[in-house]
């Protein structure tokens, strides 16, 4: 497909989607079908030119101009291997998205008005196109308007559906948060802009050669907590579970599975591409902050969700934690990239590996939002201790979140794995070069990997095992019924995604190779990553690629489909028939939903484990009649805390509650006074700033 | 040095595996008895235990899933997956890539996690009890077993059991670091808890207050119940030949004829009979932790697993 015709296709799809929000006057239902179809198309086309790209000449970048809008800046799109490869990120898991949506909206809230019906469908739109041509963005100027534009779509689409005021608070601390971290990006992008004269990224390339290495490091925190803030890293995440479990359900998967990936997009452009030195390895301050920042996320992400019984929040903490994974690989490529001697293939190694997380969990966290969205749509219950049983009412929603869950507990055959061990090699590849402290972090950070693996394994055990399995709890999940077939259908497309980046990662490597060669200047991924074809992984860990470890997913899938028969055959034993039902055994007494493991039950060990990270909070009121030996009804209440919310911004809100205080005694109310602040401000100002001139 | 290993030599070493998983059982829990003055069973007494297990029909929870009747079938499946990872009569790497210690490990993991899935299926108490207790354990299990193994595969610059052992050589003991016992002494600690064995979990008793495995298999029954047994017979040994892997690699069998297998093949058996004889005496010499004690006996292979990979980097 040729390229330039192809991104005007994509804004065609996305701009007409965001059209048909006016077919709402007639039929909300419509505007629905036909701004999700055109999504579908626009993400069609996303997919067709994103692999033109990757597939085709490395090393090429194209660039389209865009219609001049403003007199200081020429805006323009350009398209190289890193920008096709997270447009292919965000195509895949939209088009998901564009078929669950309808249907999904359609039974969850059948009671819409046309007027919600059709902020959703521009609001959709909009989001989608934004992050699909963010990606594109050729300069300083069409990048931030777009960075805007998808978190302005995204908040509106956060607080579309507002039943009680929970919402409209989460939209709000989500519109906050963004905009901090929007400031800081603004900031750090100006400052180059202001230094090129232009706004296009190869003369802020070229601005950026010249910086001393003092201002570089400050625009990079600067970068780092601005996109850090949108990819919800630890401690910048608070906002991250409440906003995207708001939205609705194939939108949170938007949101958790490409947009959090967009952040990650944009420091990779700005690290590596923009703000790097032009010859000589990043200052290695960046990196070994972004390895610490990415590990921290991953354990506290994880350790939080398994806290949690609200099933799209468990999943939204799970974002946080995989954006941690990702920046393991990233930070690590950071510190090994062109280190003499010590870096060599590893940063491609570790870049491959954060590229590939970057898809992998995009594709099984979409999964899991779009199952979690098919029970939420039958039953409208988010509380997982409420469900339960839905295994034999939704056995295709209930199949494919296991599917998801096996992935994202990083466990083989499935892709989560695959990512894993990537980030594992490049780990252990840098723990053997560095020697002293240096190793030791990286070993440590490779220990909280695990840690990380196992705990994630634990939560969606209980995940899946609470919300599918055993009885039902409530009536809700006891009628509920299998999902709409086109719903099914957008859930096995991701799920689909999962087994083949599993069993085959070696043809992911292909596309990699286009982002990685153009990052690094160095060699593509699969150079490094895969040898002796398309189906085996290999990663050279010493300096010659000697002793380089190969393992072969499709060998070891094939095996375990092997093993299976064999199993299978063993387990229908001599006997035929079908087995005998009777019920579980509760100690002679007759089983009812109460006897189920719930979510709370589950986890409490590892409450008690990781007490000092929970300070879990526990009240029980006991209502006795006259003696404490008759007890009429027990009050339990449990609460975790999340750390980073009471030790930091709870003081922040308080010291900015106190200043406010502080302030409310100078304002009197009246007019003159005010006038008098404001000359006051204009005398210093000129005093300062304008005498001189 | 040791030559490549076939596709047939890894097959034949997963089926050895898989056959002799329940002897080391048989004989572990023999010697149990010997120490508790009992005559005690005969070593043969789990591959009894199975052939009735496959004779028998099936009783299923009625409030069970699909899933359930699966969910032996894979969990069976991943265990003798991980199996055909372990180097057993011969070192180097396979012919062909396969799978490293990161895969056997998540092999190992994923069969643990439909094990503790399966066990909430059937909707009883007991079952969730012992798939929470098995879910706290492993996420701590895991990254000390993982370090262990780093820890090795620092030095050889991979993390093929194979190639590891390859590297490692012959003589065994004698070429050891300091942080080969270190990570030997972790790898002791962390046995127990892998194997499901005594002071970490009861592999005798379904008793609610001590178990953590067995609670998972209570609802399972027939030849269900068969595949999970043979399952967590092929994981004591996988574990097992994990360590003779990483610690005492392959001995004396360098040539692929008849004699050099039937000398690997002994010396597997030895290596394996001494580290079973370690966990029972530990089983008979140790009283079961309470749960929330478990971490800190893991923390002490934590510790040294810590310290050895520390060494092996410093």
């Amino acid at each position: 497909m040729n390229v330039d015709s192809g991104l005007n296709l994509m804004a065609a799809c996305y701009g007409a989607g965001a059209l048909s929000a006016l077919l709402a006057r007639w039929s909300g239902r419509l505007a629905l079908s036909v701004g999700h179809l055109a999504t579908l198309a626009g993400a069609v086309v996303g997919l067709g030119v994103s692999l033109s790209v990757l597939l085709g000449v490395p090393g090429r970048t194209l660039t389209q101009p865009l219609p001049a809008l403003f007199p200081f800046a020429r805006l323009s799109l350009s398209v190289d291997g890193l920008s096709a490869y997270f447009l292919l990120v965000i195509s895949l898991v939209a088009v998901a998205a564009a078929v669950y949506g309808p249907a999904y909206l359609r039974t969850y809230s059948p009671d819409a008005g046309p007027a919600r019906q059709a902020t959703q469908v521009l609001a959709l739109n909009v989001f989608v196109g934004c992050m699909a041509f963010l990606c594109c963005a050729g300069d300083a100027m069409t990048f931030l308007l777009f960075w805007e534009g998808m978190t302005l779509a995204s908040y509106v689409l956060v607080v579309s559906d507002d039943r009680d005021g929970e919402n409209a608070r989460a939209g709000l601390l989500y519109m906050v948060m963004a905009h901090g971290g929007t400031a800081l990006l603004l900031v750090a992008f100006l400052v180059l802009t202001e230094r090129a004269g232009a706004f296009d990224f190869a003369a802020l390339r070229a601005a950026a050669g010249d910086l001393d290495g003092t201002t570089r490091t400050t625009l990079f925190f600067l970068a780092l907590v601005g996109f850090g803030t949108k990819a919800g890293v630890v401690p910048l995440h608070v906002w991250l579970p409440r906003a995207h479990p708001a939205a609705p359900s194939h939108v949170s998967a938007l949101m958790s599975g490409v947009m959090l990936k967009v952040a990650i997009y944009g420091l990779l452009r700005f690290a590596f591409d923009i703000l790097a030195p032009v010859a000589g390895p990043l200052p290695s301050s960046w990196g070994w902050t972004v390895l610490v920042v990415g590990t921290t996320s991953a354990v506290l992400g994880v350790l939080y969700a398994l806290q949690q019984h609200d099933i799209k929040r468990l999943l939204a903490f799970h974002s946080v934690e995989n954006i941690g994974i990702i920046l393991i690989g990233v930070g690590l490529a950071m510190i090994l990239w062109r280190r003499e001697g010590v870096g060599g293939v590893l940063a491609t190694v570790a870049l491959t590996a954060a590229l590939l997380h970057t898809l992998n969990h995009a594709a099984f966290k979409g999964l899991l939002f779009l199952g979690a969205g098919s029970v939420i749509s039958r039953t409208h219950v988010r509380n997982m201790e409420e469900l339960g049983g839905l295994a034999r009412r939704m056995p295709w929603t209930a199949g494919l979140f296991l599917l998801g869950a096996v992935a994202i507990s990083a466990l083989p055959p499935l892709n989560g794995f695959v990512s894993e061990w990537l980030t594992f090699q490049a780990l252990l590849g840098g723990a053997g070069r560095f020697h002293g402290p240096a190793g030791l972090v990286i070993v440590f950070s490779a220990a909280m990997l695990a840690l990380t693996g196992g705990l994630a394994a634990a939560c969606f055990a209980k995940a899946f095992g609470v919300t599918f399995l055993g009885r039902p709890r409530t009536a809700h999940a006891e009628h509920a019924t299998e999902a709409p077939p086109s719903m099914i259908v957008g859930m096995a497309w991701l799920g689909a995604l999962c087994v083949a980046l599993g069993v085959a990662p070696g043809y992911a490597m292909r596309l990699l190779d286009a982002p990685t060669a153009g990052l690094l200047h160095g060699p593509g991924a699969s150079a490094v990553v895969t040898a002796r074809g398309p189906m085996v992984l290999s990663a050279g860990l010493t300096a010659s690629g000697t002793a380089a470890t190969a393992i072969s997913m499709t060998m070891v899938t094939a095996l375990l489909i092997a093993l299976t028969a064999i199993a299978w055959v063993l387990r229908r034993g001599s006997r035929r028939g079908p087995p005998r039902a009777a019920p579980t055994w509760a100690c002679g007494m007759s089983p009812t939903s109460r006897f189920d493991y719930t979510a709370t039950a589950f986890a409490k060990p590892l409450r008690f484990v990781f007490a000092t990270l929970y300070r879990p909070r526990r009240e029980v009121i006991r209502e006795t009649a006259g003696t404490p030996y008759v007890v009429r009804r027990i009050h339990y209440a449990g609460e975790v805390v999340d750390l980073a919310e009471t030790q930091i911004y709870h003081r922040v809100q308080r010291g900015i509650s106190s200043l406010s205080q502080s302030i409310r005694a100078r304002s009197t109310g009246r007019i003159h006074g005010y006038i008098g602040f404001v000359l006051a401000a204009l005398f210093v100002a000129l005093l300062l700033f304008g005498v001189d001139q | 040095m040791t030559g490549e290993r076939s596709l047939g030599l890894l097959l034949f070493e997963m089926t050895f595996l898989v056959l002799l998983g329940p002897l080391v059982t048989g004989i572990i829990q023999k010697i149990k008895a010997r120490i508790q003055c009992r005559q005690g069973a005969g070593v043969l007494q789990p591959y009894r235990d199975l052939a009735k297990l496959f004779r028998k029909g099936t009783v299923q929870a009625d409030t069970a899933s699909g899933l359930f009747r699966l969910i032996p079938v894979l969990v069976l499946a991943a265990t003798v997956a991980a199996g055909a990872l372990i180097p057993v009569v011969r070192a180097g790497p396979p012919s062909f890539p396969l799978g490293d210690a990161l895969l056997l490990l998540g092999l190992l993991a994923l069969a643990r996690f439909l094990t503790a899935v399966g066990a909430l299926d059937a909707g009883g108490a007991f079952g969730g009890m012992g798939a929470s207790r098995e879910m706290t354990l492993a996420p701590l299990v895991e990254p000390v077993l993982m370090m262990v193994v780093f820890s090795t595969a620092v030095a050889a610059g991979t993390t093929e059991l194979g190639a590891l052992a390859a590297q490692r050589g012959t003589s065994w003991v004698l070429a050891w670091h300091a942080a080969d016992f270190l990570g030997f002494a972790a790898m002791l600690v962390l046995l127990p808890a892998e194997t499901g064995r005594i002071p970490v979990d009861n592999p005798d008793t379904h008793l609610e207050l001590t178990m953590l495995h067995e609670g998972m298999l209570l609802e399972h029954s027939g030849p269900g119940l068969g595949c999970m047994l043979l399952a967590s017979h092929t994981r004591q040994i996988v574990t097992l030949g994990l360590v003779s892997a990483l610690f005492f690699p392959i001995g004396p069998a360098n040539g692929a004829d008849a004699a050099g297998l039937l000398l690997g093949v002994g010396a597997f058996a030895a290596k394996i009979l001494v580290l079973a004889s370690y966990l029972a005496l530990v089983e008979s010499s140790y009283a079961k932790l309470r749960l929330f004690r478990v971490p800190q006996f893991l923390g002490i292979g934590f510790v040294c697993a810590l310290t050895a990979l520390a060494l092996r980097i410093l």
